[in-house]
């Protein structure tokens, strides 16, 4: 089925409740627009392999639509790859759209930042980890704040393989992302971590779904949200425990910082367990900056805005607290940083 | 019984059924003109023909959830379900008018010697209408109302008509529109001012018959300062064909009120339990829900609150019990729509051979409701590994000076307590009976205390051979 046949998602589905597909789309739902290439360029190394699209078998509205939008798929298949890769991804005009693929056969750290004054921009990653890899995998949004994100992932996880996903979402105007982790083998892994500063009138919309195929599998996400301004932060996570995946632990967290009167926050952590020895749990919870953490930084000598400042950076940084690779701890670390700074001298 | 039924039914205790004698029987079949006919029936006023028709009118357009057990809901044959059945002429208020088919049923129940011991009034639906109903002498001298839904509509229309449907419109959901369509019996229930009703008032709803559909309507107005605890139990033959229980229940807490609400559903595995039950709270009320969901083929049911005034409280306790071939879909929503307004939601469920339990709740903070708490905690347990459990929360926070919390966990009985309880001369299966009553143990503590012993005898029963 392809994207014009399909039918609008209701809201009553958790994924289109709070960010509709009509208010994602680019232009008008029943249209295919015509869309720029996002321009993938690699921080000293040769150029990705370009392959034709595979075939549109997608049941899910919104990769149906990137794959309606896109041409072509740049692939990267990484083995003994030592240092860190930097993607850089770059989107410009009205409408861009992008589609990469990941195979990772060893252990590698990558980094994707999209950045760009678009109007709208999609992009579509699939990834597959194979037996005994390991992916440090950091993904940094430093859209316009005009621009409209789509974000679609795909990651298959094998035996024995381990994931450590990062995001750090502070770009774009209205940002939907639709994160799905298979972990598709006895011992696989994922630890995944999310961080957004909701600033301004930001809409951003986190789903991330997990599903644990195989007993002995391991997940653990964590999502922190600084809401600001008149923002609108939405997370929503299924994470699936499929009969006989025993000894299987899944657990997730929630937490919102909630700085405006104006801002709002959604959390919706959902679990639907079908085995019997698992342990799985989640967890939410939303409140204001504590008070006396305030007055204690204001009594040290810091203004209002750099108290605030300070206690949302720990706030932030504190979502990467799951993660073990230093490298990307610190990557993400410095870009959350860096992005603070700036805020405040604005 | 057939034997396909008594494999579907299993041991529920409470499975028997006695000869129909009903005096009148609709046809099964929905229509406008079946829905006009209850209401001449039962003589109503116009404007309540009018609100029937209405709700019925959006019934017949609104289409079935799209959430939830999908495949269940649409096995409903609503043109399979008798909507209407009297059983006796009228309410008696002495037990011994009440028809002795009846009164054996509830003999067997339990429910006249319960209420010698401990209740302030009781109100025994059988099918369609009540056929039993009192309250202490003491209680009505305070001027507390207590009747049965039609007979509250005949005495008092004006406290109906102003209420009806205020806080549970037609146009919530399908099965609210449903129920509001082809309403009949259930409890009014009107605390004055400043009156405290110590003891707690009971309604017993039993369907016998088969194919029904139960439609109770139940409206509970506690005035500034009351309290009151209004506990309902209902239970149903076991057939191999499917009833349906689709009630509504509306409370409001006036200014300093307070409403215990408890439940205790026992429904035979062969009925859908798809019921809206919403309460208001306003200035510095309070509203509790406690929750036990042992039965059911499919059981849809989330108590709300809307917290309407400062200072509102709303806790919510619930229990669901998910045996072979049920699903019990169950959770709480509470509205803050006001400044400093609390709520604790605690639920917790076990599922067992084959069973699917669900909790899906809300917890909604508006914008302008400053200063709100909530907690929330889900805990699950799974017998086995053809069970399934989940958990559906929903948090939307509209404000930044509100504190709102939410954990679920779900798991297996620890090995560990097994082991330790065995070494101290349990069996298997009676340490395996006390953990999972310790499990519900903060359920039980808040329900009177015949009750609590019910529900553990009904969890025991319920666990037996739940080892290996």
């Amino acid at each position: 089925m392809n994207y014009q046949q399909m039918a609008i998602p209701p809201r009553s589905e958790h994924l289109w409740r709070y960010t509709p597909w009509p208010r994602i789309h680019p232009s008008s739902i029943d249209e295919v627009p015509i869309a720029a290439d996002v321009i993938f360029s690699l921080e000293g190394r040769e150029s990705f392999e370009t392959i034709p699209q595979a075939a549109d078998n997608f049941d899910d509205i919104a990769r149906s639509f990137l794959h309606a939008t896109g041409s072509s798929c740049h692939r990267m298949v990484i083995s003994g790859q030592s240092d860190p890769i930097h993607i850089n991804a770059r989107a410009s005009g009205h409408i861009a759209v992008g589609h990469l693929e990941l195979e990772v056969k060893d252990s590698a750290v990558v980094f994707i930042h999209i950045s760009g004054e678009p109007e709208w921009v999609g992009l579509h990653i699939t990834g597959k980890i194979h037996p005994n890899a390991h992916l440090s995998f950091g993904f940094i949004n430093e859209l316009d704040s005009n621009s409209k994100f789509l974000r679609c992932e795909d990651w298959t996880v094998e035996r024995d393989a381990e994931l450590e996903h990062a995001t750090l979402s502070v770009g774009g105007f209205r940002c939907k992302s639709d994160m799905r982790t298979t972990l598709n083998g006895t011992g696989a892994s994922i630890r995944q971590s999310i961080t957004v500063n909701a600033i301004g009138a930001r809409h951003d919309d986190e789903h991330v779904e997990i599903q644990h195929l195989h007993g002995h599998t391991y997940s653990n996400l964590v999502m922190n949200s600084a809401c600001g301004g008149s923002s609108h932060f939405i997370g929503t996570g299924l994470l699936t425990i499929t009969e006989g995946a025993d000894k299987s632990d899944a657990s997730q967290v929630f937490r919102n910082l909630l700085l405006s009167e104006k801002a709002r926050a959604e959390a919706i952590p959902e679990l639907e367990v079908l085995a019997d020895d698992v342990s799985a749990a989640h967890g939410a919870a939303s409140a204001p900056i504590d008070r006396n953490q305030m007055h204690y930084l204001m009594s040290r000598g810091l203004n209002p805005q750099e108290a605030q400042s300070m206690i949302v950076h720990g706030f932030l940084l504190n979502a990467f607290s799951n993660l073990t690779n230093k490298c990307l701890i610190e990557e993400m670390r410095t870009r959350l940083t860096v992005h603070l700074e700036c805020e405040l001298r604005r | 019984m057939t034997d396909d039924a008594q494999e579907l039914i299993g041991d529920y205790r409470y499975g028997f059924h006695d000869p129909e004698n009903s005096t009148i029987r609709f046809d099964k079949g929905l229509s406008e003109q079946v829905v006009r006919d209850i209401s001449e029936l039962k003589n109503e006023p116009k404007w309540m023909t009018d609100i029937r028709v209405k709700a019925y009118r959006h019934f017949v357009e609104r289409v079935m959830p799209e959430w939830g057990n999908c495949s269940l809901l649409n096995m409903i044959d609503f043109e399979n379900v008798t909507y209407f059945l009297r059983s006796s002429d009228k309410t008696e208020k002495s037990w011994d008018d009440v028809p002795d088919d009846i009164k054996n049923t509830f003999n067997r129940l339990g429910i006249p010697e319960a209420e010698q011991k401990w209740l302030g009034g009781v109100t025994a639906q059988y099918e369609s209408e009540a056929v039993y109903h009192s309250i202490r002498e003491d209680l009505e001298e305070q001027g507390v109302i207590f009747l049965d839904m039609d007979s509250g509509l005949k005495q008092y229309p004006d406290i109906i008509k102003k209420y009806f449907g205020t806080v549970v419109p037609h146009s919530d959901n399908k099965f609210s529109a449903l129920n509001t369509a082809v309403w009949s019996g259930g409890s009014f229930l009107y605390i004055p001012k400043g009156v405290s009703v110590e003891m707690p008032v009971q309604a017993y709803f039993r369907i016998n018959a088969k194919n029904m559909g139960q439609f109770e309507r139940t409206l509970i107005i506690a005035d500034e300062g009351s309290t009151v605890h209004y506990v309902e139990g209902c239970t149903a033959p076991n057939y191999s064909t499917d009833s349906l229980h689709s009630a509504v229940v509306e409370l409001i807490a006036m200014e300093g009120a307070k409403i215990r609400y408890s439940t205790v559903q026992n429904w035979s595995s062969n009925v859908y339990n798809l019921v809206t039950k919403r309460a208001i709270a306003h200035k510095n009320a309070t509203i509790e829900w406690v929750d036990g969901n042992i039965g059911s083929k499919l059981t849809m049911k989330y108590p709300s609150v809307l917290l309407k005034g400062e200072g509102a409280h709303a806790e919510v306790i619930s229990v669901a019990y998910a045996g072979n071939g049920q699903h019990q879909d169950t959770g709480a929503k509470v509205h803050h729509l006001a400044s400093n307004t609390t709520s604790n939601i605690l639920s917790k469920s076990i599922s067992k051979n084959g069973g699917r339990s669900s909790y899906r709740g809300l917890l909604q903070v508006t914008p302008k409701s400053t200063g709100c708490r909530s907690k929330v905690v889900c805990d699950a347990l799974i017998l086995d590994e053809h069970s399934r459990s989940d958990t559906y929360p929903t948090m939307e926070i509209g404000n930044s000076t509100s504190d709102l919390e939410h954990e679920a966990s779900v798991s297996k009985v620890s090995s560990d307590q097994l082991f330790y309880l065995m070494s101290r001369g349990f069996t298997e299966d009676e340490a395996m009976g006390l953990i999972v009553n310790g499990f519900f143990e903060p359920f039980t503590r808040e329900l009177p205390m015949e009750y609590a012993v019910e529900l553990n005898k009904l969890i025991e029963l319920e666990m037996e051979g739940s080892i290996g």
